[in-house]
């Protein structure tokens, strides 16, 4: 056996022994169900408290005479459901960046797509304020993939072609520029304040138009992430190996690349640069379902829909009728758990 | 006088040509600086530059130059110095390339001591301007103790790892509560906070320079004097030990060195982070590997670069400003790049 | 007695015990090597050798004192070690690499003295890279490269070196000419040797002495000839193996080798063939 077919062996034999397929199940059938909960609790908490009872006659037999009706129907449950959407995009991503890279510390961020998604709002809130809501999520998108085509663009012009150290100091370089920009938009243009008020925002402006949009393809692309999951177990384990299992690499990520793309450009177009759910959701799934993509897209698809729908509960709930930023209060429950990995897992995180 | 034959000729050029990067950067400095003292809202030829400079220009030309104009001058030069060379320990001693004074949340604490102090002094009145640098330095030295702290585990000490993530994570968490804490900012202080959180040379005054003067004039010369003991450790903690380095012991002195000399920085231009970052690449694109060498020239392309960028936001959008932060990562970021397009390693 | 021992020593690595109570005298001037399977200890061992692991009990001896005591400095006078391939920096050429190993010699900011320059360049000749020395290390093949480690631990001028799997990687011929440069330094200059081999044949044609690890534990010690028995083989590694002599050392190698137990079946199974 050659050392590589042996260091292959090793290492599936080791996904294997590692992937724990009962606690992934466990996650998936107790995630929904917390998730459909943690939607129902969010739906009727909020300015005006309405029973569960209401919710459901509102979501079965739709009433529009009945306030509370609509207040569910048009408000609260486009927002929850973007909620859910956004955290699940947000995970997904993040996984699938991490496996391909190999870099425990990859998210959308480092893709150059938060920094692109930032640039253009500055740009919409500079030139072309009191812009529909519509057009702003879309040339957000726009931007998080100017960002990503620039990293990738970047990235691959260089001889030696597109290695991961290479993506993530592009990554970082294009955007410390795209942020830059956006800074000195906004200073000059005297935004800075507006734009915050957007992230502090979050989810609170989905409508069911937006979600009609936008779910196609996160469901296309959810779809391709489960297709490619197997690759991104092998591409995981490094380069050669996956290349020797016979997976057309560069295929692969390329296909890749653009499902992260749709992903975390919609994820980051709704609700803004809301890190952190990226890159800890996958940590949190993979300690508990072991390093199977198999089991890890799903689980990190419900894990991350139901982190963000009860951050966006608390976003309400914390300060009324203030919204407090959701991505502040991710980052607030994140931290302390990231610092525990951190410590636990040593160089393997 | 040592005989040569040892050294191959190759090499010996090879040191003469990282000798005569650092003068020529050197020479840089000195004409940007003289390109800078003559340009601004009032233009000073540069004849009545060379008067003033030697006392023999009008009253308001010297204090143009003198009072407003020099000391944002050297306070640039010196702040992109410190910065740098605080990056060019970081990346040398984790063996990360990323690693900038950024992931130690020396920006981020700085950043929360700020706006905290803002958020109870609202108006910016004379006297808590005047404090902010002191205010900046604590919050970034607590910040970067804090991480300290929570990455050092008993009977492991410090892995250069587990730096890194602590220190993006409590960054991260530091940047949650600001935001927070800025939403109640009025409009006017929030504008104020966002210059200095990109980062700019403002406090043109010669007290700020003599409170940055000192620690560059220690520190500084402390990282040059460990050069080697950063060679060693960039080959790793096995390699260092091996060759008999208290490994454990240099990396707290070197990191406590950073945090310092990234702190003094900061907290008197705000949070620019991309000097750090890229000026020790381009040091060690210009002279190789070793710190003896990287050392120097990162801390003076960190001034070139900042005293470049200072100028330009100074210039470009007149009468109004740009914050040199933003300078430095638009003209640094594709320099960076294109170094990175044509690196092979 | 000789410089280097190892006194009733517990290792453990994050928590779980590694080596527990092991002692062993190291032969000066001569070259030693352990062996045994993977995970049991070897490597453990030699990095305690070389203080890079602490212990919880006992202590590594070097000139009658615990090692762990002398200053680091001190002990880096006296061995070298060479880890299992690193990444390296990019930037540096062989001559620079080289010149870190005078680091324990070097006080203040480190310029090279006479006496510096001429170890570099001796340690720079006997690894046969004179010939390479400016050029870029992040250039070299991996045998070079190799080279490039044992000539920084030269230039470090110490009695003893430790090495860790020098040869994993290597072709045939690479693993060849590693080992006999080990040699010629120990011959010429009577360095003590200290290192981990995979390969049982090497390991007893370059040794002195032969250290044979299971399980934390040694289960055999001392010359080729007494450590390369089948009964101490099958000991350690689970093997059946037949022996004959090396005709270049006179020493005993592996002639052919099978996992335990399937001996008798196969010899059948060639038979019938």
């Amino acid at each position: 056996m050659s050392i590589l077919e042996k260091r292959t062996q090793i290492a599936t034999e080791d996904i294997v022994y590692r992937s724990r397929p009962i606690i992934a199940s466990i996650i998936i059938i107790g995630g929904l169900i917390g998730l459909v909960a943690a939607i129902g609790l969010s739906v009727s908490f909020g300015a005006a408290d309405i029973d569960i009872g209401t919710v459901w006659s509102a979501i079965v037999q739709y009433n529009d005479e009945l306030t509370s009706h609509q207040i569910i129907k048009e408000i609260r449950l486009p927002r929850v459901l973007g909620a859910a959407l956004v955290g699940a995009c947000f995970a997904v991503s993040g996984s699938i960046m991490q496996g391909m890279t190999r870099n425990p510390l990859a998210d959308s961020g480092l893709l150059g797509l938060n920094a692109g998604s930032a640039f253009m709002l500055a740009i919409c809130f500079a030139f072309f304020p009191g812009m529909p809501y519509m057009y702003i999520i879309f040339f957000s998108f726009l931007g998080a993939a100017l960002g990503a085509g620039l990293v990738f663009g970047i990235g691959s012009l260089s001889r030696g072609g597109l290695k991961p150290v290479r993506l993530v100091l592009a990554g970082a370089a294009v955007s410390a520029l795209l942020i830059a920009l956006s800074e000195g938009i906004a200073i000059y243009y005297r935004i800075s304040q507006d734009l915050a008020f957007w992230y502090a925002g979050g989810v609170s402006g989905t409508k069911w138009e937006n979600l009609e949009i936008v779910a196609p393809w996160v469901v296309v692309a959810f779809v391709g992430a489960m297709f490619f999951s197997k690759s991104i177990t092998i591409i995981s384990l490094g380069e050669e190996i996956a290349i020797g299992l016979g997976q057309r690499t560069k295929k692969i990520k390329f296909f890749l690349a653009i499902i992260v793309l749709v992903l975390a450009g919609i994820a980051v177009s709704v609700v803004g640069a809301v890190g952190f759910v990226g890159l800890i959701i996958p940590h949190i799934t993979r300690f508990l379902v072991g390093h199977d993509y198999r089991w890890i897209i799903p689980c990190s698809a419900i894990l991350g829909g139901l982190l963000v729908v009860l951050a966006d509960f608390a976003a309400r709930m914390a300060n009324p009728p203030l919204e407090t930023p959701i991505g502040a209060l991710i980052a607030l429950l994140g931290v302390p758990f990231f610092l525990y990995l951190a410590r636990k897992g040593g160089e393997g995180i | 006088m040592i005989p040569n034959k040892y050294v191959s000729e190759y090499q010996q050029r090879r040191n003469k040509k990282n000798i005569s990067i650092i003068f020529v950067v050197i020479l840089l400095i000195i004409s940007m600086l003289i390109i800078s003292m003559n340009t601004g809202y009032i233009r000073l030829s540069p004849k009545e530059l060379f008067e003033t400079f030697f006392g023999m220009g009008t009253e308001r030309q010297s204090l143009i130059l003198f009072e407003f104009r020099l000391p944002r001058i050297v306070l640039s030069i010196l702040v992109g110095m410190a910065l740098a060379v605080s990056g060019c320990i970081l990346q040398g001693i984790s063996r990360n390339a990323l690693a900038d004074p950024g992931i130690l949340g020396i920006n981020a604490g700085a950043g929360l001591g700020v706006v905290l102090f803002i958020s109870f002094f609202p108006s910016t009145t004379e006297t808590p301007v005047f404090l902010l640098p002191f205010i900046a330095f604590l919050g970034s030295g607590i910040t970067a103790v804090l991480i300290y702290l929570l990455s050092y585990k008993k009977g492991e000490g410090i892995s250069p790892v587990r730096l890194l993530l602590t220190g993006i994570a409590i960054a991260a968490g530091i940047s949650a509560a600001m935001i927070v804490l800025t939403l109640k900012l009025d409009s006017e202080t929030y504008q104020f906070v966002a210059v200095w959180l990109a980062g700019s040379i403002w406090g043109s005054n010669w007290k700020f320079v003599l409170s940055l003067l000192p620690w560059i004039l220690i520190l500084i010369p402390f990282v040059i004097a460990k050069a080697r003991v950063i060679n060693t450790l960039n080959l790793g903690d096995v390699r260092a030990t091996g060759l008999g380095l208290a490994v454990e012991k240099e990396r707290i002195l070197l990191l406590g060195a950073a945090v310092a000399l990234a702190g003094a920085g900061v907290s008197v231009s705000g949070g620019i982070g991309f000097v750090g970052l890229v000026a020790p690449h381009m040091a060690r694109q210009l002279v190789g590997a070793r710190h003896q060498f990287v050392i120097l020239a990162s801390a003076m392309m960190g001034g070139l670069l900042l005293l470049v960028a200072d100028t330009i936001g100074r210039v470009i959008l007149q009468p109004s400003e740009i914050p040199a932060g933003i300078v430095v990562a638009i003209i640094g970021a594709p320099y960076f790049l294109y170094l990175l397009v044509k690196s092979k390693a | 007695m000789s410089n280097l021992f190892v006194k009733d020593i517990v290792v453990s690595y994050s928590g779980l015990p590694i080596i527990d109570r092991l002692n062993i005298s190291i032969p000066d001037h001569k070259i030693t090597t352990i062996i045994g399977p993977n995970g049991c200890g070897k490597s453990t061992l030699l990095k305690t050798i070389a203080r890079i692991l602490k212990t919880d009990r006992g202590a590594v001896f070097l000139d009658g004192k615990a090692i762990q005591q002398l200053s680091t400095k001190k002990v880096a006078k006296r061995m070298a070690i060479l880890p299992q391939s690193s990444e390296v920096p990019p930037g540096l050429t062989i001559f620079e690499l080289v010149s870190y190993g005078r680091f324990p010699h070097q006080r203040g900011l480190g310029t090279l003295k006479l006496e510096d320059l001429k170890q570099i360049d001796w340690a720079i000749q006997v690894t046969g890279l004179s010939e390479l020395k400016d050029r870029p290390v992040v250039a070299l093949s991996g045998g070079q490269r190799q080279r490039v480690w044992i000539a920084m631990a030269l230039a470090q001028d110490t009695d003893i070196l430790i090495l860790d799997e020098p040869t994993t990687y290597l072709d045939l011929a690479h693993q060849l000419d590693i080992l006999l440069l080990l040699e010629k330094l120990n011959k010429e200059e009577e360095r003590t040797i200290i290192m981990v081999l995979h390969d049982l044949n090497l390991a007893s044609r370059f040794s002195h002495n032969m250290i044979a690890m299971k399980e934390g534990s040694i289960v055999a010690e001392g010359p080729p000839s007494k450590v390369m028995t089948s009964s101490t083989i099958q000991k350690v590694f689970d093997i059946d193996a037949n022996l004959t002599i090396c005709p270049f050392s006179t020493n005993p190698i592996l002639h052919s080798y099978q996992l335990s137990g399937c001996t008798q079946d196969l010899l059948e199974n060639a038979n019938e063939g």
